[in-house]
């Protein structure tokens, strides 16, 4: 359970939106890492950012904290620029690894960035919030990976913010631990505090997200929830000789998404392959040679980038 | 400017808990006290100085020295892990930071000062009035302000395998050309004219005037204020072509 501070109280926010990322860009040299981001996420949600290595996850979230200058296009955190949001302390955020100062305890750690903050919450409730109460005399050059991961979660919880954000949280976690963390995050969004974390595993990104936004190459090319994208993204492919049939009419079976033609045998593009299957049988029984293979992530990703995209969620 | 404060104080208590930094900044100053005091602690100088004293005020600056350069250097370790990406999340300005950076090192010098001085009274015998024991230790913690300055840079230029070699060397260069380890009146001429153009010396120098009742030299603060404005410009540039990543 996290009890509010009485100074913190939840204001309502000017244009109503947690974060506004408005038609943002950015290139390093001649690698365009974001191209043209619109975003809004409102207050109280829990956005994934899902997204391949490359896709402009870490150059997007730069950008909302106010790490990064975009090359064209407007960020808003609660309504003001973002270095106003953190300096208010209203931003916690967890950055991808390496962030952590060598050759310093823990507690000191945390009480370092705790007394930076305008309203932070005791050290000590959020190392207990991290699950890293037990590391406070530990050094930080002696930690695990994914010791050192929740130790840059219990920075970024110290300011006590309306807004996280985490960039690849559960890097080098284990599954155990990554299940806590997840749910230790979903607790910090039960009194309408707004939760974004960048990830490349879809499961999770589905677990513990109410709203999942794909990103690949640099543009949101899919906005739903987690088991809309995961329908997309995740599908199937059904592969059979049907003799006598075409793409078109195996285009009408349930769950088919799209088809095509390969010599003779037929690429089904599922987003039910169990149920394609079914129906291909019911009303295909010559059907042979059958396959079903599981999509790759990032394949789909790619395709993702070609089609068109979903829009599962109001903005 | 109270958060500031709290962020100093916060980081030079970590940096006192560093072990390493103990080892090199107030146990090695004072060991080496200890040994050429029992060498030649019984000497006088020609001012009438007691050397016990002398060597007490040359070991104590080495040690605060090297503390005062290598908190600023840490800066270079700071940059690269990404911490100062983590502290750009926070409340605290840039000038905020700089500040609290250069009050750091000045915090850090005085264990060296303080342990060293204390050696200089129980086993060297240096004997002096309780006002010169004051203005000797704060005249030597102010002439550390160069110091601060210079750790900065390297911390704001250095990459991260540099910056310790760096430190390293320049400090050992101040060390001995400013006469810490070996009087300068046993250098050779052209090398005493070295020194006295060394903040280093200088840094002694206005620590030991208390000790012979002699007002502090007015060339020493020159000379360290000089070199104090000159690092600070340069300081300026190489905190800019970091980047201005704070």
């Amino acid at each position: 359970m996290i009890e509010r501070a009485p100074h913190a109280t939840r204001q309502p926010v000017p244009d109503g939106a947690a974060v506004r990322l408005t038609g943002l860009r950015k290139s390093f040299g001649h690698i365009d890492a974001v191209r043209g981001v619109d975003l809004t996420i409102v207050p109280g949600e829990v956005v994934a950012f899902l997204g391949p290595n490359g896709a402009g996850k870490s150059t997007t979230i730069d950008m909302l904290l106010g790490l990064t200058k975009p090359d064209a296009g407007t960020v808003a955190v609660f309504g003001t620029d973002p270095s106003s949001a953190v300096r208010a302390g209203k931003v916690g955020a967890m950055l991808q690894a390496g962030a952590l100062l060598p050759d310093v305890t823990v507690c000191d750690l945390v009480q370092t960035i705790s007394v930076l903050h305008r309203h932070p919450m005791p050290a000590g409730r959020a190392m207990e919030l991290a699950g890293v109460a037990d590391l406070a005399k530990q050094r930080t050059n002696k930690l695990s990976g994914g010791q050192a991961q929740r130790v840059r979660y219990a920075l970024a919880l110290v300011s006590d913010p309306d807004l996280l954000v985490l960039d690849e949280p559960t890097v080098g976690m284990d599954v155990e631990v990554r299940r806590a963390f997840c749910t230790s995050m979903r607790q910090f969004t039960a009194q309408g505090r707004t939760v974004m974390f960048a990830t490349h595993y879809l499961e999770e990104a589905d677990d513990f997200a109410d709203r999942v936004v794909v990103l690949a190459q640099g543009r949101i090319v899919a906005d739903g929830t987690g088991a809309q994208i995961k329908s997309t993204v995740a599908g199937r492919t059904l592969s059979a000789v049907v003799p006598g049939v075409g793409p078109d009419v195996l285009g009408l079976l349930a769950g088919v998404q799209h088809v095509e033609a390969r010599g003779p045998r037929m690429s089904m593009h599922c987003t039910d392959s169990d149920a394609a299957v079914r129906d291909l049988l019911a009303r295909f029984p010559n059907a042979r040679d059958i396959e079903i293979t599981a999509g790759n992530l990032e394949d789909a990703f790619l395709e993702l980038t070609h089609s068109t995209t979903i829009e599962g969620h109001a903005s | 400017m109270s958060m500031a404060l709290s962020y100093t104080l916060i980081s030079a208590r970590s940096t006192l808990r560093n072990g390493r930094y103990l080892v090199f900044t107030v146990a090695l100053p004072l060991v080496l006290y200890l040994m050429f005091n029992s060498l030649y602690g019984n000497d006088t100088t020609d001012n009438g100085l007691n050397v016990a004293a002398y060597l007490m005020v040359s070991m104590a600056a080495y040690g605060a020295m090297g503390a005062t350069i290598t908190a600023g250097a840490r800066i270079a370790i700071e940059r690269q892990v990404g911490w100062n990406r983590q502290l750009r999340l926070t409340a605290l300005s840039p000038q905020g930071y700089m500040v609290a950076k250069a009050a750091i090192a000045m915090l850090v010098a005085i264990p060296a000062i303080v342990l060293v001085f204390a050696a200089g009274a129980v086993v060297g015998h240096a004997q002096m009035s309780i006002a010169q024991w004051f203005e000797s230790g704060i005249a030597l913690w102010l002439g550390l302000i160069p110091y601060a300055v210079l750790g900065m840079i390297i911390g704001f230029v250095a990459t991260i395998d540099a910056a310790q070699p760096l430190t390293m060397i320049v400090y050992l260069t101040l060390s001995i050309l400013g006469g810490l380890w070996f009087p300068v009146e046993q250098f050779p001429t052209f090398m005493q004219h070295v020194a006295k153009a060394l903040p280093s010396y200088w840094t002694a120098e206005i620590a030991r005037a208390p000790l012979t009742h002699s007002s502090i030299p007015l060339a020493g603060v020159l000379v360290l204020a000089a070199w104090t404005i000159g690092l600070t410009v340069v300081g300026m540039a190489a905190y800019r072509r970091s980047g201005a990543r704070v």
